[in-house]
């Protein structure tokens, strides 16, 4: 006898399984077609969840670590003050802070206006921003960058000239001031939720706007945790009863972002999870009728001296071959389909996000178990039945 | 086996493989309740070789799940080597039916997903000694004359080469006692009487075989004929074959 056959015969209720699946083709075929729609429902949905969820995340931008600090309801200069932003400096402590200036400006072509944008004035852009052409200067104060849809749309590029008209206090009067700059970089495309957006803004030297009039603070520590703590801190610094500033927490919202995502891919895998549960049953449904057509057999078996448990274990064992083979391809088909998705969402087939293959996992894990559950009732009604009457025919 | 009235004849040296004292079998169905074996004795001795005939519905095959521990009885006293089978589990009736008994069901029972030799091998698959189990799975298959049909599935057989298939895996853990039930009841005259020829080698070796039979031929060639008529043992030695 082969090797083959000495295998199979140390693990004979295997080999009987075996024989049993490949007996009823069809009917085998179809009962792991259907575990391993299963699988592919929860491995698919899950890993394809966190791939949304990544790919989501990177048009979000980086988030959490950041808060934003304005000006409160009851902050009687409407605005943060140089004052301010050096306390927030030094409360702050460690992190990283960028004041940023803030106006509005109508975009002069051809002597007339093409369109309103927002003015930002930043000391150091390149904390803020990348860029994706030209260069922002080592000194800078003059010059202007251009965010990536207004450079679009007005067609600028580096060295292209750009004139601002807006209203500016001098001297204590308002006037209106028309201004040529030349652009020295076009911004990269920032994150939807990116703070201080530059898509649709011009980024000036922080010279160029009032001295004192700061629209916003942006505090950067390294996680969300130190940031919490910033935020408790500058509000209990600023704030008494009145609210002098506002402070926005990214954080929260990541947390709630993620924690959303977290319970969308729950329920998504829990709907996939149903399908499982209908090929449970249906390997239940397979099983029976095995057991049903196999009756006689059966009784031959316990009439030669099979044990109630023997029987048992032949019929998980079959029950579980099933399972396997339906969890192997599942699984196979799975990782196909998650390529796909992660190739449409993030770009790279093999780009699995962390927790991505655990789902994958996780479902051909539970279509085997799924498979053994249901093959329990049909084992033990095929075991419990008396050979004398099974032979009955 | 033996009629009631053999009872004083027990002083025979050997012990019987398989007794009964006044078993009654009683099946109820739907309120009714039929009297299959109306308080039977019986005995069969090791190497015996015992044909059960009667009528159709007279309790053969009931007696013989009697005896191949399938059933119980409802009273009376059943004993295999001496031990009374009323005292043991379903778990242990079903280790004795693996140590002692072998069966050759009539409509063969063989597992159509298995080879000849896998057949053969059914009742020692479980025991994780594949390589004996094949070799005495093969002398068996030879000894029955399918030496070249090991490998053929049973849809591949002939009746007589199933039965003969059939009467190998009986055989496969060396029982004490062999069971048939209408061994030849499906077969040729000619593959009747091979299987007869079979039966009377293994008494030879010590096995004691019980059969049910509706052929003369086959009663004929038995050591002892019991003639069960309506559920009791007829003492008249003309026996009454269906
Ligand atoms: N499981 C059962 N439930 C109810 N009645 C049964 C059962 N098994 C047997 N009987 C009845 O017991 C009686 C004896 O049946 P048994 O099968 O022993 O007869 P038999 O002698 O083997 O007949 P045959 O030659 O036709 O096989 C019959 O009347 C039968 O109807
Ligand atoms: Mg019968």
């Amino acid at each position: 006898m082969n090797f083959l056959d000495r295998l199979w015969g140390a693990f004979p209720a295997f080999l009987m399984a075996r024989r049993n699946v490949a007996r009823a083709k069809t009917r085998s075929a179809l009962a792991v077609a259907v575990i391993l729609i299963g699988v592919v429902a929860i491995g698919a949905i899950g890993a394809g969840g966190v791939a949304f969820q990544e790919s989501q995340f990177e048009t979000l931008g980086s988030i959490g670590a950041d808060i934003q600090v304005f000006a409160g309801e009851d902050n009687e200069n409407g605005h943060l003050t140089a004052a301010d932003v050096g306390r927030i400096d030094r409360v702050s402590g460690q992190a990283e802070i960028v004041p940023l200036k803030q106006a509005n400006a109508d975009v002069i072509r051809g002597g007339s206006t093409a369109g309103s944008a927002t003015l930002y004035g930043v000391e150091e852009p390149s904390a803020l921003y990348e860029v994706s052409e030209g260069s922002i200067p080592q000194n800078w104060r003059k010059g202007v960058l251009v965010g990536s849809t207004l450079a679009d749309r007005y067609d600028l590029r580096p060295g292209s000239k750009v004139t601002l008209r807006r209203t500016v206090t001098e001297d204590g009067e308002t006037v209106r001031r028309t201004e040529e700059y030349r652009v020295t970089a076009v911004l990269a495309q920032a994150g939807q939720a990116d703070i201080a957006n530059p898509n649709e803004a011009f980024v000036l030297p922080p010279g160029e706007f009032d001295d004192d009039v700061f629209a916003q603070v942006i505090v950067r520590s390294d996680d969300a945790t130190t940031a919490n703590e910033t935020a408790m801190q500058i509000k209990r610094t600023f704030n008494g009863r009145r609210q002098i500033v506002a402070v926005f927490e990214r954080g929260d919202i990541a947390e709630q972002i993620d924690e959303a995502f977290r319970l969308i891919n729950l329920f998504l895998v829990g709907i996939g999870a149903i399908s499982l549960v209908v090929a449970g049953v249906s390997i239940a449904n397979v099983m029976l009728m095995s057991a049903i057509e196999r009756r006689e057999e059966i009784g031959v078996l316990r009439a030669v001296g099979y044990q109630k448990l023997d029987i048992v274990r032949i019929m998980l064992a079959e029950a579980t071959l099933l399972g396997v083979v339906g969890s192997l391809l599942g699984g196979a088909v799975t990782l196909g389909i998650v390529a796909v998705i992660n190739d449409v969402l993030l770009g790279d087939p093999f780009a699995f996000p962390p927790g991505s293959l655990q789902y994958v996992v996780v479902g051909m894990v539970f279509g085997v178990i799924a498979s053994l559950l249901a093959g329990i009732y049909p084992a033990w009604t095929a075991a419990r039945e008396r050979p004398v009457e099974a032979l009955r025919g | 086996m033996a009629g009631p009235d053999d009872a004083d004849s027990d002083e025979r040296e050997t012990n019987p493989v398989i007794s009964g004292h006044d078993v009654v079998k009683e099946y109820v169905t739907g309120g009714e309740t039929v009297r299959a074996l109306r308080g039977i004795d019986f005995r069969v001795d090791p190497g015996e070789f015992v044909a059960i005939v009667g009528p159709s519905g007279s309790g053969k095959s009931t007696l013989l799940n009697m005896l191949g521990l399938l059933d119980v009885p409802t009273s009376g006293l059943v004993e295999l080597n001496g031990l009374d089978v009323e005292t043991f589990g379903d778990a242990e009736r079903t280790r004795k039916r693996k140590e002692t008994i072998g069966f050759v069901f009539q409509s063969f029972h063989l597992i159509p997903t298995l080879t000849a030799v896998e057949n053969v091998e059914v009742p020692r698959l479980l025991d994780r000694t594949p390589r004996k189990t094949r070799d005495a799975a093969t002398d068996l298959l030879e000894r029955v004359g399918l030496g070249e049909r090991l490998d053929h599935y049973p849809d591949e057989l002939s009746g007589g080469q199933k039965q003969r298939v059939a009467i190998a895996r009986a055989l496969v853990n060396e029982p004490r006692l062999l069971l048939a039930d209408e061994p030849t009841g499906n077969l040729d005259r000619d593959t009747g009487d091979q299987i007869l020829a079979e039966f009377d080698e293994i008494t030879d070796e010590g096995v004691a075989v019980v059969t049910v039979t509706h052929d003369d031929y086959v009663a004929q060639s038995a050591d002892r004929v019991v003639n069960l008529i309506d559920g009791t043992v007829r003492e008249d030695e003309e026996a009454v074959t269906g």
